[in-house]
Parts: C-alpha cells; structure tokens; sequence
C-alpha cells in the first residue's frame, strides 16, 4: 500500500483481571490491524475472539482495569498521523516473565484524564461508532432528532440550531427513515429497533467522521431488518466512500460489505488479507479456523455437501489461560505430524504468504 | 413547552389533587380519633387546680357549645374547614389558620434549607464516588458523611449551640426572633438549618442511592454512545441519573425532615410548626393540633406532587401512559 493508513493498530493488548480467578483475561493480545482510507475492514470471529474489544480500545471506551496496557493505534487527521496511545507508557508498568505478562501496574486514573483528553478530539469527529442493540444505544430522554442535531453541533461548522436540525432531518431522510421531519421529534421507544439503528447510523454519519465503526450493526434485529441495514450500510459505503471497520461474527454481513477481512481468534488475529482470498470457499491458503468457520455457515451449499451441518469442535478459547502454542492448537483438526511440535510450543507469528495476505499458521511456513 | 407536554402533567396534577383530598380526610379522621381517646382535654389542662376534682368538664362543653357525640364534634369540625375555617386557638384565642400558616412559613424555610444543605454535601459525595470508584478521598468522605448522618439530631444540635453560642459568643440563642430583627438577622438561621441538614440522616442515603443510580446509569449503553459521540457525559446522564432520584428521595424524606424539625425547633427556639405542635399537644390545644397536622400532610403530599410531576415532565415515556 503507497498512502498511509488511515488507521493503524499496531501490537495492541487490552486485559482485564478477574478477581475470582485471580488472573488476566487477556481479551485483545498483540492486535495488528491497518485500514486504509475508503476501504471496508470486516472483522470476524467468535463470541470472546476480542473484537469488540479491540473496537472499544481504539475509541477510549475502556473502563474496566487494566485495559489498554500496550500498543499504539494511529490515525490519520487533517495529514497529521496521531498516535492515540501517545505516552501510555508513562501510566503502566508491565512486568514480563518468559515472554508472558506476568503483572501489570497502571496509573488508571491518570491514563484515564490523559486518554480522555486525547480522544476528546477524535471521538464523533474523527471516529464514530454504531452499537448492537440500537434501542438501548439512544438516549431514551431525549428525542432522536435532538441527539442527531447534537453530534452536528459537536463536531460540524454548522452552528445555528434550526440549520443543525436541518441537517439532522437531512440524513434521517439519507437513511432512509420515512417522514423523517415527524421522526425528528419522536423519542427512541416510539421507533422500532431497525428505525433506531437507522437513526444510529445517521448520528454516525452526521459528524462527518474519517472513520465509522460498527460493533455489531445488525445483532439484536429481526432476520429481515438485519438484511435492510446490510442493504442501507452497502448503499452508503457506495455513496459515500465511508471508512469503516465492520465487526460482525456473521460471515454473510462480512462478506458482503468488506473490502479487506481480519479474522480473529481468542484475543489475536490469524488470518488478514482481501475479502475474496479469504471468504472464497475455494481458496486454497487459509487458515485452518477461517476454513472450519467457513463451513460452519448454515448456507445451503455445505448442507448439501456434508448432509448436515458442521459445527467446529471444543469450546472457545478462554483468554485467561493462552497456552504457550498456536491457541487453535486443541481445536484444529489440520496438525499434521511434522509441524505438530511446532503447533503445540510455539505460537505462529502472522506472516505474509501472498501479497497483502497473511496467516498465523504453522502449515504455511516453511 | 408545548401544549403536548403540558397535557400529562396536567393530568398527573388532577390525579394526585384526589389522592390529597382523600388522604387529608383520612389524616384529620385519625388525628382526630386519637386525640378524642387520649386522656386528658383543654379545660383541665388549662383550668388545672381550677375545677374541683368531682366537677366534670361537661359543663363547660355545654357553655361552649361543644357537641356531646365524638362524630358530631368532627363532622362539625369537618364542616366548618370546609369554610374555610379552622377554628380559633383554645389557648390563645386566636385564629388557627393564621397561626399556622404564620410559623408554617418558618417551618418550611427550616426543612427546605436543610435539604438543600443535605444534597450539597451529598450529591457531590456521591458523584464523585461514581465518577472515581472506592479510593482514598471518597472512601473516608462517604464514611464520615455516613457517620455524621446518624449523629442524633437534638445531640447534635446542643453541640453546635455550646460551641457557637457559649463557647464562641456568634450566634444567639432566640434564632427565630433574630431572624426579623436586624439587616444580617438572616444569618442566624444557618445555623439550625445547617444542623437539620446534617442530622437529619438522610445525607447517608442520598449518597448510597445516587451513587446506585448514577452508577447504574452510567453502565447504560446510551451513555457509552454519548461518549463514543463525544457529548457530555453529565448531560445525558442528568435526568435519569440524578434529577428523578433525586426528587424521589427528597420526596420520600420529606416527612423525616419534619420530624427532625420538630426537635430542631425546640433546640434552636424557632418559632415554627414543631414547636407549635408540641405546645399544643400539651395544651390539648384541639384546633391546632389538627390545624398543624392537615399542614404537615399539605406538606408532604406537595413533595410528592412535586416528584410525579418532575418524573412526568422528564421521562416521555411517562406520560404516554
């Protein structure tokens, strides 16, 4: 790629503690991620792969300690590159034994001012984020039109508040919310989930944000306002070009709005590379768990072939306990017996194995 | 506002209108029926070593015109506020109306100052504790305003007098009539508010339930995307997170604080509706006890009233019932 990215996550870990068990959970460990600007960036997992996680620590989000402990995540602004973890080093202390965190010592509260005095400037204006559950996702106090004018107000050069209004009724209408001048004065419990995630999107998107984020866009929405929402979604990236970084653990959304795919699994990514290389079911280089998540897709296809549905074994990675090797290790049912000591000792890194594609996979390194 | 937004509340308003009407009946019926079976009437309180002891006060009733029968002596009662007129002051002679609604006033600066002393230091406690979690200041900070709110009021009170008035000559002891008297009298009222406020123990669960709220509102996924828009936290999280609990407590505190002021007023000399009430119970003084109690129910139905209308005005989906 020439141009920079327009945001780039670069070996980022974000741990929580659990008191009961008295250990990290480590929910995103060494997370690198790159979205270049225009392009759509699907990340898909499994429940606990960390990629909502990873979405809430590019935003500041993180309120539970430790949090974010190490890592950079750039971003691109007006030509100037902006490191949102700018001297997080100066808050933790990370104390490492074997090459594994042993403990963790941080300045939460003066990580927290600093971080929030970094993202003031980038949240809404920079980076907006859609939520799943768009009902819960509004303030139920105030009407839908008022939060839509008020991330207008915050963040564009618009100033006045009948023009603010203006506008917000304009992009209601873009998403495409019927009489959007009545919805305007509506209160979130007098729309349906689908009207409130539109509304979400059109909150989003009137901020005039680099970069939009959707955690789960179509999660907690009947089967068919899911499809509406991936249809306004496709619109408005061909319309507007959009940034975005789409989480989704449902591969059909993934696969029909991304440019680029990352596939997550307990806390790391292990396979990243262009949509068509690695949603293919074809393609021949992918990642053991990218090829069983693919075949666990209830599509009519591998229905027929198998006869019923596959479903991939053993339980998802807990992220307390990452054992030393490849963390599908007990799952994957590719280990062949040369790599097998490999598989087990060492943890792949994630390397390139054609252009712009990458794997964290023994079977593909020499 | 518009007339849309009017609407429920003014009918909040009508519905809890009824329910004072009914309960100010009630309050007065059983008021009334306690006073009737307790020992003890006005005249012999009153005419004490005046009457011989085989003499019964049925004589005097007749003179005065009081009914024989406990329900004609109430209906009359009933009869008679129904024009408005409460009676007069067996003591004093004097309207009952007027002398209540006179010291009412006072009563009233009394608690609704000491509630606002109560939230200034609580609200901020809390807050802050929601905001920084358990840590070193907010940590001794609730345990001392825990501590503070069950110190006992009149203790308290007594303290504070020692100290101010006996010990550093500040303040005098006749608060109430310092409060007419000179330019700065109003000052001296700062005191037994600020001691009411302090003791009478609500302060210890206005942190505990606006920290409850607060907390809980904060954890709402509304306000994770007020951040992630980058709006202001405390605006979003105003009107459910302190504004409807915080009517809520006071609302339901209010008849804690009158209590309270009833010693307070003893305490401090302040000329308001404790202090009356409690006269009057020793006089047998009927009227006015059942004067002050009607205006003590007013008071507390108002906090009441006050608190639907707030929660009907803030929450629209209130009024969509």
């Amino acid at each position: 790629m020439t141009t920079a990215p327009l945001l780039k996550i670069e070996d980022l870990r974000t741990y929580f503690y659990s008191r009961s068990k008295q250990a990290f959970i480590r929910s995103v460990d060494n997370v690198s991620l790159k979205i270049a600007t225009g392009e759509t960036l699907g990340v898909v997992g499994e429940s606990g792969s960390g990629k909502s996680i990873t979405a809430l620590s590019v935003m500041g989000l993180i309120s539970d300690g430790p949090g974010v402990i190490s890592g950079k995540i750039g971003i691109k602004t007006d030509r100037v590159q902006k490191n949102l973890l700018h001297d997080l080093g100066d808050y933790v202390t990370v104390t490492k034994k074997d090459n594994k965190i042993m403990s963790v010592k941080k300045d939460v509260d003066g990580w927290q001012q600093r971080s929030e005095s970094m993202m003031s400037r980038v949240r809404g204006k920079e980076i907006a984020m859609i939520f799943q559950n768009p009902k819960s996702s509004l303030n139920p106090f105030t009407t839908v039109g008022k939060q839509i004018a008020e991330a207008i107000l915050l963040h564009t050069a618009i100033t006045s508040e009948q023009e603010a209004k203006d506008r917000a009724i304009y992009w209601l209408d873009r998403v495409k919310i019927d009489s959007p001048r009545l919805r305007y004065e509506n209160y979130p419990f007098g729309l349906s989930g689908g009207m409130c995630q539109r509304a979400m999107i059109a909150m989003a998107l009137a901020s005039e944000p680099s970069l939009l984020i959707a955690d789960e866009p179509t999660t907690g929405l009947d089967a068919t306002i899911q499809s509406k929402i991936v249809d306004l979604l496709a619109e408005l990236k061909s319309e507007l070009g959009v940034t975005t970084m789409l989480i989704s653990h449902d591969i059909s959304i993934i696969s029909r709005l991304s440019d680029r795919v990352a596939v997550m699994y307990g806390g790391t990514v292990f396979e990243c590379g262009p949509a068509r290389d690695i949603l293919a079911v074809d393609a021949a280089a992918k990642h053991p768990y990218t090829a069983a998540l693919l075949t666990s897709i209830p599509s009519a296809r591998n229905v027929r072939e198998k006869g019923y549905l596959q479903a991939i074994e053993g339980d998802v990675l807990d992220t307390i306990n990452i054992p030393a090797g490849c963390r599908f290790y007990s799952r994957c049912n590719r280990v062949t017996d040369t790599i097998r000591e490999k598989c087990e000792r060492h943890e792949p890194d994630l390397r390139e194995i054609a252009p712009g594609h990458k794997v964290r996979c023994w079977l593909y390194f020499e | 506002m518009k007339l849309s937004a009017i609407r429920p509340i003014a009918l909040v308003l009508s519905r809890e209108m009824a329910i004072t009407l009914l309960l100010l009946l009630g309050v007065s019926f059983v008021v009334f029926i306690i006073l009737y079976l307790s020992p003890g009437d006005p005249f012999s309180a009153l005419l004490e070593g005046q009457l011989s002891s085989g003499e019964s006060p049925s004589g005097a009733h007749e003179v005065l015109g009081v009914p024989p029968s406990w329900y004609a002596r109430y209906l009359s009662w009933l009869a008679n506020l129904l024009q408005g007129n409460f009676g007069t002051s067996i003591r004093t002679g004097m309207p009952v109306l007027g002398e209540v609604l006179r010291v009412g006033i006072n009563t009233l600066i009394l608690t609704l100052g000491s509630m606002l002393v109560t939230l200034l230091i609580a609200v901020p406690i809390a807050l802050y504790s929601v905001v920084r979690g358990i840590n070193k200041i907010s940590w001794p900070l609730t345990m001392f305003a825990y501590v503070v709110s069950a110190l006992p009021v009149f203790w308290l009170g007594y303290i504070v007098i020692y100290f101010f008035t006996h010990k550093l000559g500040l303040f005098p002891l006749a608060f109430g009539y310092a409060t007419t008297s000179t330019k700065f009298g109003w000052l001296y009222a700062l005191l037994p508010i600020f001691v009411l406020g302090v003791g009478n123990g609500t302060i210890s669960e206005v942190i505990r339930s606006l920290r409850d709220e607060m907390g809980r509102v904060m954890a709402e996924d509304y306000i994770r995307t007020a951040r992630a828009k980058g709006a202001s936290v405390w605006k979003h999280s105003f009107k459910e997170g302190l504004l409807i609990p915080v009517t809520e407590i006071v609302a339901a505190k209010i008849p804690f604080i009158l209590g309270g002021a009833v010693i307070v007023e003893q305490v401090f000399n302040w000329p308001g509706m404790g202090r009356m009430a409690w006269q009057a119970a020793q006089d047998r003084d009927y009227p006015v006890i059942m004067g002050i109690a009607i205006l003590a129910a007013v008071f507390v139905r108002l906090g009441s009233l006050f608190q639907s209308v707030v929660y009907v005005a803030v929450n629209p989906r209130a009024s969509k019932e």
